[in-house]
């Protein structure tokens, strides 16, 4: 018999409480809880959870963009930034999580899912490092 | 060189420096262990992609699941960590490979492991790649002589080739691939020896012994150490074979050994069990079949459309008690084209090479030798049988007739004759003259202590007094009744001499 993985269960519980009412969605819950128990699947309720998220994320076109540079970034560097995104990842909406590192000198660096567009000093000054390496 | 000089090329260098901008696809990692790596993300990667880590170690894409990717690390594994990024390529593994490569000694990732400096390459060659389809090649009919009198009699090897050399530890196995690259001087071969998992003192006596004998001009070390992690002994036999690959394709003959393969299964086993693929039986996971099926079925003969080219392979395998019935042996006799057995019993009583020759074969036969060798050693091997038959009745009864005695007789001499000490190839044609003194009789009133000296004296007075003989062996390839004539001539005279 074939183990269900964690994203099967999170697609389960996205289809049965889809298009629910606020009540019809609290029996889901109740009804979701106890087979958790029963199948004996609480140590894995975060795992599950954070792949529902990304499954409701994707079907409501949203995208969480981790957003790293070295200083705050201008208003309008972000409206071109948001623009981008939502042409390269055909997405409605964009979520911003922020980060200042100053040790990337400069730039930004984009990261969607598993995808990272690298556009920071530091990572060219890296590859200049092994482009200058491989040429001696 | 002064300052200037090295900033003015600095900054030239710089110039030339333009670095895309592109999306990369990265994964991180979730556990380190044994030389693997679980990774999550990573969500396009192909299998067997090459992955790059934070420190510059080089790992290969085995297993896709489901949200994790299972890595084989090449490189030492010691620096990587829990949450480190790991990119993706877009590159199946590949190796470096170029004509300076020969003579070197390099391990399963193409990189110079002799000290002899860094070897300069162009081209790169993919490790795994699909056989060459039946259009392309071409059937086996052209020697690989292995200097050995049993092997090129009664077993030949045929140039696209694949025969096996199996038998227990301590039979002789490496002697007889490291005797067939020694031979192969001046014969327009290019060797190559994958050492899989051996010991690297093994590995150097063998460099020292194919030196001195001058074979290094010819010949390249694929080496992955038993210290090494197991997924480069994985790795070596492919990266070997690809090597071969690049010098096929340039139209040149290749002969590759690969020894061993059960320590190849060996390290694949392990890699497999660290992955958590099923374990089957002997514990080896199900697609070992054809992880030596896909291997050897890469030694082909090309024809002249397909730019000719050859690559001959000797796997070894090392069997445990002399049992062949075991899960890898059968399987790679299955696989390849015939088989030379060697047994401990014959090697402990002094016949070395230590083959038997009746469970030995090669299904290619006579169609891989040349004219002259066939016609000499045509009766040998039913010689033999026949004498190990009666050898086994004789011991019961002494009132033999004589037509057995004479088939007993022939036979010792048979036994003597083909034992050969290592590290000394004979050319053909002096293997033809002195089989042909062997099956026509000529050898059965010499006492049996004296074959050796006989043999001896024998091929120094052929070479010097059948020249056209020898020339005929050697360069056209014909056996004609004078030449035949010329032989006996010489073998009556150096015997009446004797």
């Amino acid at each position: 018999m074939t183990t269900l993985s964690n994203n099967d269960i999170a697609c389960a519980i996205y289809l049965v409480s889809k298009d629910k009412t606020h009540a019809e969605l609290h029996s889901v819950i109740n009804k979701v809880v106890r087979f958790f128990v029963r199948k004996r699947l609480l140590s894995k309720t975060e795992d599950i959870l954070s792949r529902l998220n990304k499954i409701i994320n994707n079907e409501n076109k949203k995208i969480i963009v981790k957003l790293l540079s070295a200083k705050k970034l201008k208003e309008e560097i972000k409206k071109e930034l948001i623009s981008f995104l939502r042409e390269r990842y055909k997405a409605e909406e964009i979520i911003f999580m922020e980060t200042i590192d100053e040790k990337l000198l400069g730039g930004i660096r984009v990261e969607v899912n598993d995808e990272i567009i690298d556009l920071t000093v530091k990572n060219k000054i890296k590859k200049l490092q092994e482009y200058l390496i491989r040429k001696t | 060189m002064s300052t200037n000089y090295i900033v003015e090329n600095l900054k030239k260098e710089i110039d030339n420096f333009s670095s895309q901008i592109k999306a990369e696809k990265v994964g991180h990692v979730l556990e380190v262990f044994d030389g693997i790596a679980k990774v999550s993300g990573l969500s396009d990667i192909k299998s067997s992609e090459m992955v790059t880590f934070p420190n510059g170690e080089t790992g290969v894409a085995l297993n896709l699941e489901e949200d994790t990717v299972g890595v084989i690390i090449l490189d030492d594994f010691s620096k990587i960590k829990e949450g480190d990024e790991v990119k993706t390529t877009g590159k199946i593994l590949e190796i470096p490979v170029s004509d300076n490569i020969v003579g070197r000694v390099v391990n399963a990732l193409g990189v110079e492991i002799d000290g002899k400096g860094v070897i300069k390459a162009d081209k790169t060659y993919p490790i795994e790649k699909v056989a060459p389809g039946v259009i392309t090649r071409l059937s086996v009919d052209k020697p690989v002589a292995t200097g050995i009198k049993v092997i090129d009699a009664i077993i030949p090897i045929g140039r696209g080739q694949r025969e096996l050399i199996i038998g227990d530890r301590q039979t002789g196995k490496t002697a007889i691939a490291i005797d067939t690259i020694l031979n192969q001087k001046g014969q327009n071969m290019i060797c190559i020896y994958v050492s899989i998992s051996q010991k690297d003192s093994k590995l150097r006596k063998i460099q020292t012994r194919l030196e001195a004998g001058g074979a290094m001009a010819y010949t390249i070390i694929v080496s992955a150490g038993s210290s090494e992690p197991a997924p480069l002994s994985y790795i070596a036999p492919y990266a070997g074979v690809s090597i071969a690959e690049y010098f096929m394709d340039q139209g040149k003959d290749v002969l590759i050994i690969y020894d061993d393969l059960s320590k190849h299964a060996v390290a694949y086993r392990e890699i497999s069990l660290l992955l958590r693929r099923p374990p089957g039986r002997e514990a080896y996971p199900g697609d070992v079949f054809y992880l030596h099926s896909r291997l050897l079925e890469r030694a082909c003969r090309r024809n002249q459309e397909y730019g000719g080219g050859s690559i001959t392979a000797l796997p070894i395998v090392e069997t445990q008690a002399g049992d062949v019935t075991a899960y890898i042996p059968t399987n790679v006799i299955s696989i390849t084209d015939g088989q030379i057995f060697l047994e401990t019993d014959l090697f402990y009583k002094g016949i070395r090479p230590a083959v038997n020759v009746g469970l030995s074969v090669s299904r290619v036969g006579s169609k891989a030798q040349i004219k002259a060798m066939k016609k000499v050693a045509g009766t040998l091997k039913l010689d033999l049988a026949q004498y190990r038959e009666l050898e086994a009745f004789a011991q019961f009864g002494s009132d033999l007739d004589n037509v057995t005695k004479q088939q007993l007789e022939r036979g010792k001499r048979a036994v003597e004759v083909l034992k050969q000490p290592q590290y000394t190839p004979i050319a053909i044609e002096r293997q033809v003259a002195v089989l042909y003194a062997l099956t026509k009789g000529y050898m059965d009133d010499i006492p049996v202590d004296k074959i050796k000296e006989f043999e001896e004296g024998l091929i120094n007075y052929t070479e010097n007094n059948t020249k056209n003989f020898y020339k005929e062996v050697i360069e056209t390839n014909i056996w004609t009744e004078a030449g035949e004539v010329e032989l006996k001539k010489a073998i009556e005279e150096f015997k009446t001499n004797f």
